[in-house]
């Protein structure tokens, strides 16, 4: 399909693509234009040494949607997820392991090896955030309401939530309203005493956050790992890698009829009287367009792509001051043989997801370390072997890994990523050897992704993987800034569809759904001829 | 009988009391009868009071704290027999003097005022009683490089200080101030509510939180886009988007977490920003102030109000235990075996003390008991108090002046105090701690023989559970950090030292009564604040035991000499009973 178009998204990553494929469904003429020569953003496969297909970026899914799966029909468009299990094999001091299973039953055996007590808890640690996670789910699938004058249905719709909140009882109920603000440290000790099951239960909620499990609000994380867990398919790699997910997302909006160019860069969006006509390319050529959607994060959107004269001077301050400091780093490799693990496994499958933070205090003080703009002396490392589950990414007998480190700051106080890559490459190296020994003996190639390479190589400003901090002072209403927490933006017919927007970061789906009927019931309100007039750059 | 017969035996305030001047309106005598009444049947005669029954009140408030002392006076007001019981030999609790060596009288514990309520100040006539505030004049940061920072009541001055570090700070400067005076005037109102019960769900309790919806619809976007993240960020990152200038950063951020086990890098900390900008909002700049005799000045002036309703207090009293039969507070015992009874029970004493301690817990429900377990109650902070021969030489500012005639802070940046905090997070006292410092004596010379000094200090971090070893050994190491700390700043102190008093989170625990050496009575972390403090379904004062209330810092709106607990207990305590008696 080729011009006029009704909308152009800019940006092709998983949630870009959402909307786009919403919107064409609803019979709006669609592009997609995306700088990489693929669409799919960070959900990259690539081939890092010949034969092994790493995961570049993300590595697995959760929270995503499955009103966004069923609706554009993903798994018939190639979508296949592979469940993580045990979910992860978490790697204390002494080597001492402990694996969390997708079944209560199994990880509540596994628990009686390390204490009674912590048994016996983890069956309502488990329901209850469980159902707290099912209790908040709807709020994921709407617009955040208007602060300063919430509509009755707004206002219903959360009361309706804290009723049923409310309905699971006193107990369930106080520790619920007391979740979003507690820190993980504090959370966490009153349910359980192994040291090893808090940090790894801890840095499910801290991934890609730049607090430490002492930092107020970090419980809060704990909602959205247990969003992946609730709707139903719960943790999982993506057969032939996360780029697969991609294709598929690609298909389903491509056979909806909306058109995506690749290796294509927006210079600008093009507004004229405080509306957005359409964006003009590096190359010079302008598309004109009813809408512009910005899957690009806020930062990206307002302070680079947009005239900043067409913004009031408060806004602006507020998006500079939203915080998008990235603090993970990505390792990827190519091994030629599985690592020894050093603990038995009495014949189980080798695992496929292992985690190297023996306590809460080990995560605090790597996560001091970044505070002062260095990175972490002895990071967390979440390691992934998909090639264990799925033999399509690697040559046979051989595996990819992939290795999430944390903390690594954006900002360093001393030197430049350019010049500590190497360095940082050691230290996460460093430290696996010394959990998995003998690991580098059979490595073959090594991809180090810093922040700074992250921001670079996505677009995501600061190296952020939810494009934007996911705290409390940045969600919900807040994000990506108060005021402007439905999509919509201080530009007319400018819209954000990207993790910036509510819910946030993570392979969801659900910014792109909520943007895209945000933008439906704008469009049915627009007069057809003012459009047009726009539509067609009078 | 009981309480019923006789005359009002009450020595009405001065002023008659006017339900819309106060809010807290006085019930139609006879007053609390009715609840006596409803409890007759397990009370007349028999009872559990067989034994050493003494005299028969309406209200018997624990602990002369300034919000039991509030609590107190206004129940006595209303009309109510009131008695306070009072574990140590003076009453004030934290808001105390004492002279602890001779001629030099401390405020040993907390040492500066401006939150108490403007209310309690009016209906109690507080200076009739000897309430006086001498304002602070300035706040001084003397830095590591020689420099210093101050500022000052005089706009223009305190504008060419920060000047001399950054303009656009200078010039930022007076818009904080005044959008955190705007926002803070938001929260004001909600200080002397009562929060309203999410656990019931019923309308009325709904109506509440849309009529604070309402208060909010009247603010502009800027103010409620302030608040709201105020309500969620750290100190320091809120700081970081007004200004550049370390040490301005790191003396405003120190107010955001006074009294908390957070940094300055933990989010939430800008609200305990606000929580002590409250107490700027009636003043120009910095409302902050001396009170004229030491902090028990309040205290006293406070317990002479409360005497003049009637009110009686009784030190050196500790209670053992409150009485309850049937899920009903019947009185109290004190350590000695004395049973006094009353038809209402209110305890100033923190939320642990008050059900861990002074109660069984077979008499409240399980859950609620695992509730308050879980209250996060850990104090963070210490005390050092100096009887000084002169007064102190800063390096970076020497001679004497208004910078020791107001708050001395050592905070030269975020990352000083950030830093601090990361060792008590481990389990030790802070190596560089942060200081808030003040000289009283400078302005008040009641405080210290002639041309002496008494030197108070604020330290943070202190953390009530040390890592390694106890308090009672670290206890002096701890005092000479702290003093080491300020020496390096101000050389001559030690030669200055004539006594030294040094307070651990133990050592407030323990005299004051502070469980954990909270100051304020339980984290001031959002998950224990407003409806949710001290837990959620009990934040209006009331308590699973019928007839047994809270009025200390463990209730909303939390710590600081403010006096909002007792006043919003008292309104309540009155209210419950006219409810009951309709």
């Amino acid at each position: 399909m080729s011009g006029p178009w009704d909308v152009v998204i800019v940006g092709g990553g998983h949630n870009g693509l959402v909307c786009a494929a919403y919107l064409a469904r609803a019979g709006q003429r669609v592009l997609v234009i995306e700088q990489r020569p693929v669409a799919g953003g960070p959900l990259l496969t690539q081939e890092i040494a010949p034969g092994f297909l790493s995961s570049t970026g993300a590595d697995v899914i959760g929270p995503l949607r499955p009103e966004v799966v069923r609706d554009l029909e993903l798994t018939r468009h190639g979508l296949e997820l592979l469940p993580i299990d045990p979910t992860v094999v978490a790697i204390g001091d002494d080597s001492t392991t402990l694996r969390l299973w997708r079944t209560v039953e199994q990880t509540q055996e596994e628990l009686r090896r390390h204490s009674a007590r912590d048994a016996a808890a983890y069956p309502t640690f488990h329901e209850f955030l469980m159902g707290l996670a099912e209790a908040l789910d709807p709020i994921l699938l709407r617009a955040p309401p208007d602060v300063q004058s919430p509509t009755w249905a707004d206002q219903i719709a959360l009361l309706r939530r804290a009723l049923r909140l409310r309905r699971r009882g006193m107990d369930a109920f106080r520790s619920a309203l007391r979740l979003p603000v507690q820190s993980l440290h504090r959370l966490l000790d009153e349910w359980f005493e192994t040291d090893l099951l808090k940090a790894t239960l801890a840095f499910d909620a801290l991934i890609g956050t730049c607090r430490g499990p002492w930092s107020p609000g970090t419980a809060f994380g704990l909602l959205r790992h247990y969003a992946g867990v609730a709707n139903g398919q719960g943790w999982a790699f993506v057969k032939g890698g996360m780029g697969s997910f991609a294709r598929a997302v690609m298909a389903a909006a491509g056979g909806a009829g909306a058109t995506i160019r690749t290796g294509t860069r927006v210079r600008r969006i093009m507004t004229e009287d405080g509306r957005a006509t359409g964006v003009e390319l590096t190359d010079g050529e302008r598309i004109h367009s009813k809408v512009v959607v910005s899957n690009a994060d806020p930062k990206r959107t307002f302070l680079d792509l947009v005239d900043p004269a067409e913004l009031d001077a408060d806004f602006l301050s507020q998006v500079r001051a939203y915080n998008t400091n990235g603090c993970v780093a990505k390792v990827n490799i190519a091994l030629e043989e599985l690592p020894r693990f050093p603990w038995r496994e009495d014949g189980r499958p080798p695992p496929s997801h292992v985690r190297i933070a023996p306590s809460m205090e080990f995560i605090e003080r790597a996560y001091d370390d970044a505070k002062y703009g260095g990175f972490s002396q002895a990071p967390v490392l979440d390691v992934f072997l998909p090639s264990v589950v799925d033999p399509s990414v690697a040559p046979r007998g051989k595996h990819v890994m992939s290795v999430l480190a944390q903390y690594a700051p954006y900002h360093l106080r001393e030197g430049t990523w350019n010049a500590r890559r190497e360095d940082l490459a050691g230290r996460v190296m460093d430290r696996l050897e010394e959990r998995l020994p003998g690991i580098r003996a059979r490595i073959r190639t090594t991809e180090v992704l810093t922040p700074l390479d992250i921001e670079r190589t996505f677009g995501m400003t600061g190296g952020h993987i939810y494009h934007g901090e996911m705290t409390l002072d940045q969600l919900f209403v807040m994000r990506p800034v108060p005021g402007w927490a439905r999509y919509r933006t201080p530009i007319d017919a400018l819209y954000l569809c990207g993790s910036g927007a509510h819910p946030g970061g993570g392979i969801t789906g659900a910014p792109g759904y909520n943007a895209a009927r945000a933008i439906m019931s704008d469009l049915k309100r627009i007069p057809r001829g003012a459009v047009a007039a726009h539509a067609m750059g009078l | 009988m009981l309480v019923v017969q006789g005359p009002p035996r009450v020595q009405r305030s001065r002023f008659p009391v006017q339900a819309d001047e106060i809010k807290l309106d006085s019930p139609p005598l006879p007053h609390a009868r009715h609840l006596e009444q409803r409890n007759g049947a397990s009370r007349d005669g028999q009872g559990g009071f067989r034994t050493g029954v003494g005299r028969t009140y309406d209200a018997i408030v624990i602990g002369a704290g300034h919000n039991g002392l509030v609590c107190a006076a206004y129940l006595g007001r209303a009309g109510w027999k009131v008695l306070v019981v009072e574990r140590r030999h003076v009453v004030g609790g934290a808001a105390v003097t004492e002279e602890v060596y001779p001629g030099f009288r401390f405020t040993v514990a907390s040492y500066v005022c401006s939150l108490l309520r403007p209310e309690i100040i009016r209906d109690l006539d507080l200076p009739a009683h000897g309430f006086q505030v001498i304002p602070q004049e300035s706040t001084f940061t003397p830095l590591p490089d020689g420099r210093y920072l101050l500022r000052t009541g005089d706009e223009q001055q305190t504008y060419r200080e920060i000047g001399k570090f950054s303009r656009e700070d200078a010039e930022a400067y007076p818009r904080y101030g005044r959008l955190m005076a705007k926002v803070a005037k938001l929260v004001k109102p909600i200080l002397t509510m009562t929060p309203p019960d999410v656990g019931s769900m019923s309308l009325s309790e709904l109506r509440k939180l849309l009529t604070l919806n309402r208060q909010i619809r009247d603010v502009t976007d800027e103010e409620l886009h302030t608040f709201l993240k105020l309500m969620t960020m750290s100190s320091a990152d809120y700081l970081d988007g007004w200004f550049e200038t370390d040490a301005l950063k790191g003396t405003i951020c120190t107010s955001g977490i006074i009294g908390t086990f957070l940094g300055p890098r933990s989010p939430g900390t800008a609200y305990v920003l606000m929580h002590h900008y409250m107490g700027e909002i009636d003043g120009a700049y910095r409302s902050w102030g001396y009170v004229r005799g030491g902090m028990g000045a309040v205290s006293n002036a406070i317990a002479s109000a409360a005497r003049q309703t009637g009110v009686e207090i009784r030190t050196s009293a500790p209670v053992r235990r409150i009485l309850v039969e049937d899920g009903k507070a019947l009185g109290v015992e004190l350590e000695d075996g004395e049973r006094i009874r009353a038809i209402v029970v209110v305890s100033n004493a923190d939320p642990k003390r008050t059900f861990l301690k002074l109660l069984e817990p077979e008499n409240l429900p399980r859950d609620f008991v695992r509730a308050i377990q879980n209250y996060n109650i850990e104090g963070s902070s210490g005390k050092v108090n100096l009887a000084l021969s002169g007064l102190p030489e800063f390096t970076a500012l020497p001679g004497d002046g208004p910078h020791l005639r107001g708050a001395v802070s050592i905070s030269p940046s975020v990352e000083y105090v950030e830093r601090a905090y990361d060792d008590a997070k481990y389990g030790r006292f802070s190596r560089r701690p942060f200081i808030d410092i003040c000289v009283p004596s400078t302005l008040d010379p009641t405080l210290a023989p002639p041309g002496k000094h008494v030197l108070s200090m604020f330290v943070q971090y202190a953390p009530y559970t040390l890592r390694n070893g106890t308090w009672d050994d670290q206890r002096e190491a701890f005092g000479d950090a702290v003093i080491d700390t300020l020496a390096e700043y101000a050389p001559n102190l030690r030669g200055l030292i004539e006594h030294e008093q040094v307070l651990s989170p133990l050592d407030l625990e323990r005299v004051f009564g502070l469980t954990g050496g909270n100051i304020f009575h339980g984290e001031l972390t959002q998950d224990q604040l407003f409806f949710l403090r001290p837990v959620a379904g009990w934040s209006q004062y009331r308590t699973p035991i019928k007839n047994l209330f809270l009025c200390g810092s463990g209730a909303h709106p939390g710590g600081g000499v403010m006096g909002a607990s007792g006043y919003n207990a008292a309104r309540e305590i009155v209210g419950n009973g006219r409810r009951r008696r309709a």
